[in-house]
């Protein structure tokens, strides 16, 4: 209690305003955006192991098919993701139907799921890996096309819930509007609704794009299982394979070279892909009525929501949940100790890495929502992107090399893990606070100032209460996200086992079924955990 | 074009927007859909130009059933509440949006786009984008989007409501003028009574998804039909009282509350109905002699004040004193008399009185 009378009173000043936000800009630049680019710097004081590297032949040809798999398949699932996605979010905002509630909660299970679980689910689906007794479809061999697959499942749900948060900005009369002056539904959508559409399809492809490039706990079972773990690479899986074969020192040179090129790639291709998009324009001036009539009457529209709907079931829900057909199965030997104190581990990260970003990340989130306009704003807008862009095993081998520059050693893995956890969650906390708050009209705030509120009261009575759902929404998100999260662990520490390094582990031991039924229990256990958060937070709402 | 609605119905769940409602407007009629809020005004030009599919009934134009024709191909102009030009496009683009959907050539859109701008006076105005635009102009710039497509009937959803004061008395004149010109039916939803009255060939008073009286403006406010009506169009008194007999000549003599006896206008009622009465304020004048009252307030409204009084039939009655004459001082004492023949005589509702005139 004294603690917040101090806090609000001190609110009151200017200047102690001004020293929080200073501590809270040098916590943001030193613990997520330096070291999250360190490697770039390190590049040029150990050019001479990288140049080395320029002139291996075999290491580069491995390293430039490693880089082209991971941005094809980034923009296959994204052109994917974007094709299927854009009727899904109709279907999600424009359509009321009854069991809406549960096609919602399903959209985002891929979500809830940790990568590692998921590919392990999906290699059992399409493939019939060797090993296991649960007969898969055995429709896939190409890895190529195993891992979209993969990466469509756990990047759908970022798609869909893009474009369906500005959908729902999108007044629905421009549509009605447009078929008043007789235009089929499906020439208004494309000449109003779409070109309205840009700013969430710049949002949903940053979000797939980035995230299928980083993924690599999904990505290394998948390509284990199939056998070709050592032969076919994705940037990602290349680092943590060089990581684990040869070891940091080793492998250097061509460690610190991809996780360059994937920086900088994903970057400048990130920036192009926002300005195609905000330049492209659709034609909006050339209509042909009969093709739009066509597409938009009868069994078309009908056939349209089908598709989406199977595409949904079948190719994002199936695989997710087949790993559940092991309950038929015997029960394998789990060594329970090992997967509790595994996942107990993972719960530490998460928690940690949440609690820090909710006290750093809400105050910067707060600055970009309310001075979006300024200089400072939009840098600082921009800036919290970057970890989000950078795939995160580039992130947590940068992260680990920064950190190790300082304090050589592998005994503060723990806590460089949960730096590397901190950096890349910060952007998801933030995102998700900044849209909330932007929301809200300041003069609620202002309102609560004016009747003598401090500052600080009239951002924890009156902000936090309108924004909670959204700060929840982002925590959680975090959470899950730092759960399932390999690359960067495996980057930055050989001795943390988090659960999806355990899993990993098992997958590598040949031992499946054993893999199959920890990730049932960290299933599980983690729905459990969203469950008791969602009562807990309930509750605290009610008596709010 | 002529509009004929039979036994239009729209439910939403269990709820009807609109029950049974049969209708007919005659080409190149202005006829406004008056009503408080959520009486299905905007449900029933919704369904007219096929925005909205009726659960039951048909809608015909031209004696041509047209209820399941989609909107797109109905030829039905449609000005939204909100407006919603188009936010991507220039004001020339938008005008222009009903021709290019229909594949008329660039030159013929552009040249039907550059005509209607002009008869609304937004030509000036064609390169710009709708955020440039103040409300009015926008406003007039979706008229003239929804008259370019070439459709002879416009649906417009309270078209005015959004607009400032000024700009919204100016901007129905115009619009009078325009589709009277262009011999355009129109139906305008609003609930705005003045505006109504001040626009209308005939008014459409609607009331919890039913027609409650169609009419002339004059008409309906000289002679309505309903309490409601009486109370809805304009401003009156309504007193709560007892048939007492008849004149000579006829008109109806009526005992109020307090036991005065007042004559009204001619009705067929006959002695003890209960009745309520409905004077409008401009009918109530003072005078040496008549019902005692008490003034209890007055309120300057511009040309003159409204007087409120408390009368000892223990009702509130209000006149009107022209702002160049001497206001009365409130507690002073007052004799009211009413114009006889513009006072009306209707049946004491069963619901009671409050509960037939409640806006809801």
């Amino acid at each position: 209690m004294s603690v917040f009378e101090w806090i609000n009173r001190i609110s009151d000043d200017e200047r102690s305003r001004k020293a929080w936000f200073s501590l809270v800009c040098l916590v943001f630049a030193v613990l997520v955006i330096i070291p999250s680019v360190f490697v770039i710097l390190k590049m040029f004081t150990e050019w001479g192991i990288v140049s080395e590297v320029f002139g291996d032949p075999v290491t580069m040809s491995v390293i430039t098919s490693a880089l082209w798999n991971s941005f094809s398949i980034a923009c296959i699932v994204t052109v994917i993701d974007v094709a299927v996605g854009i009727p899904m979010a109709w279907i999600m905002v424009r359509k009321q139907f009854k069991g809406k509630k549960y096609l919602d909660t399903l959209m985002d299970m891929p979500l809830a799921f940790p990568t590692a679980v998921l590919g392990i689910s999906v290699v059992m689906f399409w493939g019939a890996p060797e090993g296991i007794t649960i007969p898969g479809l055995g429709l896939i061999v190409s890895p190529y096309i195993m891992l979209i697959l993969l990466h469509t499942i756990f990047t759908y749900p970022y798609m869909v819930r893009s474009l369906s948060a500005i959908l729902e900005q999108i007044e629905p009369n421009y549509e009605t509007a447009a078929m008043t002056l007789s235009a089929s539904r499906f020439t208004a959508v494309r000449t109003i609704t779409l070109p309205l559409f840009r700013a969430g399809l710049v949002t949903g492809t940053i979000l797939c794009f980035a995230r299928s490039l980083s993924e690599t706990g999904g990505t290394l079972i998948a390509l284990q299982m199939m056998g070709v773990g050592s032969l076919f690479f994705t940037g990602p899986t290349f680092i943590a394979y060089m990581k684990t074969e040869y070891g940091t020192d080793a492998a250097m040179g061509s460690m610190i070279l991809i996780s360059v090129l994937m920086i900088v790639l994903a970057l400048i291709l990130l920036v192009v892909v926002k300005v195609l998009i905000m330049r492209f324009r659709i034609p909006v001036k050339k209509v042909w009525p009969k093709f739009g009539r066509f597409v938009s009457r009868g069994a078309m529209p009908k056939l349209k929501d089908t598709v989406s709907v199977m595409f949904l079931a079948v190719v994002v829900l199936l695989p997710t949940f087949y790993i559940f057909t092991y309950l038929t199965q015997p029960m394998a030997d789990i060594d329970f100790g090992a997967l509790l104190y595994s996942t107990g581990i993972s719960f530490l990260i998460a928690g940690v890495a949440v609690v820090f970003n909710m006290v750093f990340g809400i105050p910067v989130a707060l600055y970009i929502a309310r001075k979006r306009h300024t200089k400072s704003g939009k840098i600082l807008d921009s800036l919290v992107n970057v970890p989000l862009i950078i795939p995160t095993t580039a992130l947590g081998f940068s992260l680990a090399l920064f950190w190790g520059s300082i304090y050589a050693g592998d005994s503060m893995g723990l806590l460089m893990v949960i730096l590397g956890h901190i950096a890349f969650t910060f952007p998801l906390v933030v995102r998700n606070v900044t849209g909330a708050v932007e929301e809200v009209d300041i003069s609620y705030e202002e309102v609560a100032m004016t009747l003598g509120a401090k500052p600080f009261q009239a951002f924890s009575k009156v902000l936090m209460p309108i924004i909670k759902s959204s700060v929840i929404a982002g925590a959680i998100l975090a959470f899950t996200r730092s759960l399932g999260e390999t690359g960067a662990t495996v980057a930055i520490s050989d001795s943390v086992e988090t659960v999806p390094v355990y899993i990993m582990g098992l997958i590598s031991a040949n031992r499946y079924s054993e893999a199959a039924f920890c990730s049932i229990v960290l299933i599980a256990i983690c729905f459990a955990f969203m469950l008791a958060v969602r009562i807990a937070v309930n509750r605290g709402g009610s008596r709010a | 074009m002529k509009i004929r609605l039979e036994n239009i119905s729209m439910k939403f769940g269990d709820l009807y927007a609109v029950r049974n409602i049969s209708l007919s407007v005659a080409k190149g009629e202005y006829l406004t859909v008056l009503g408080p809020s959520g009486c299905g005004k905007t449900t029933l030009i919704k369904v007219i130009s096929g925005i909205w599919k009726p659960t039951e009934g048909r809608v015909t134009v031209d004696g041509e059933d047209v209820t399941d024709i989609p909107m797109e191909d109905r030829d039905t102009g449609y000005v939204f509440q909100n407006i919603a030009l188009f936010p991507n496009m220039t004001i020339m683009d938008n005008v222009g949006y009903s021709q290019r959907v229909k594949d008329t050539s660039s030159d013929e859109a552009n040249r039907i786009s550059k005509d209607h701008l002009e008869l609304v006076k937004m030509f000036d105005r064609a390169g710009m984008f709708p955020s440039e635009l103040s409300g009015g102009e926008q406003q007039k710039v979706a008229i003239a989007r929804a008259l370019a497509s070439g459709s002879k009937m416009l649906m417009l959803d309270e078209p005015l409501s959004a607009l400032d004061a000024r700009v919204r008395v100016e901007l129905r004149y115009e619009l009078r003028r325009l589709v009277k010109k262009l011999g355009i039916t129109v139906l305008h939803v609003t609930h705005d009574q003045e505006e109504a009255m001040s626009v209308s060939d005939r008014i459409l008073l609607m009331r919890a998804g039913g027609i409650q009286e169609v009419g002339t403006p004059l008409n309906m406010y000289r002679n309505p039909g309903s309490i409601f009506a009486a109370y809805f169009i304009g401003e009156t008194n309504l007193m709560e009282c007892t048939v007492s007999g008849k004149t000579k000549t006829g008109k109806t003599t009526v005992r109020l509350r307090g036991g005065q006896v007042v004559r009204v206008s001619k009705s067929g009622f006959k002695a003890g109905d209960p009745v309520v009465i409905s004077v409008r304020p401009e009918n109530v004048y003072t005078a040496n002699d008549g019902l005692g009252a008490e003034i209890i307030g007055a309120v300057f409204m511009g040309t003159y004040w409204k007087i409120r009084t408390l009368a000892e039939t223990t009702d509130y009655i209000d006149y009107y004193v022209s702002s160049n004459d001497e206001v009365p001082k409130i507690g002073s004492k007052v004799h009211l008399v009413f114009n006889k023949k513009a006072t009306k005589v209707f049946a004491r509702p069963k619901e009671g009185l409050e509960e037939a005139i409640k806006l809801e």
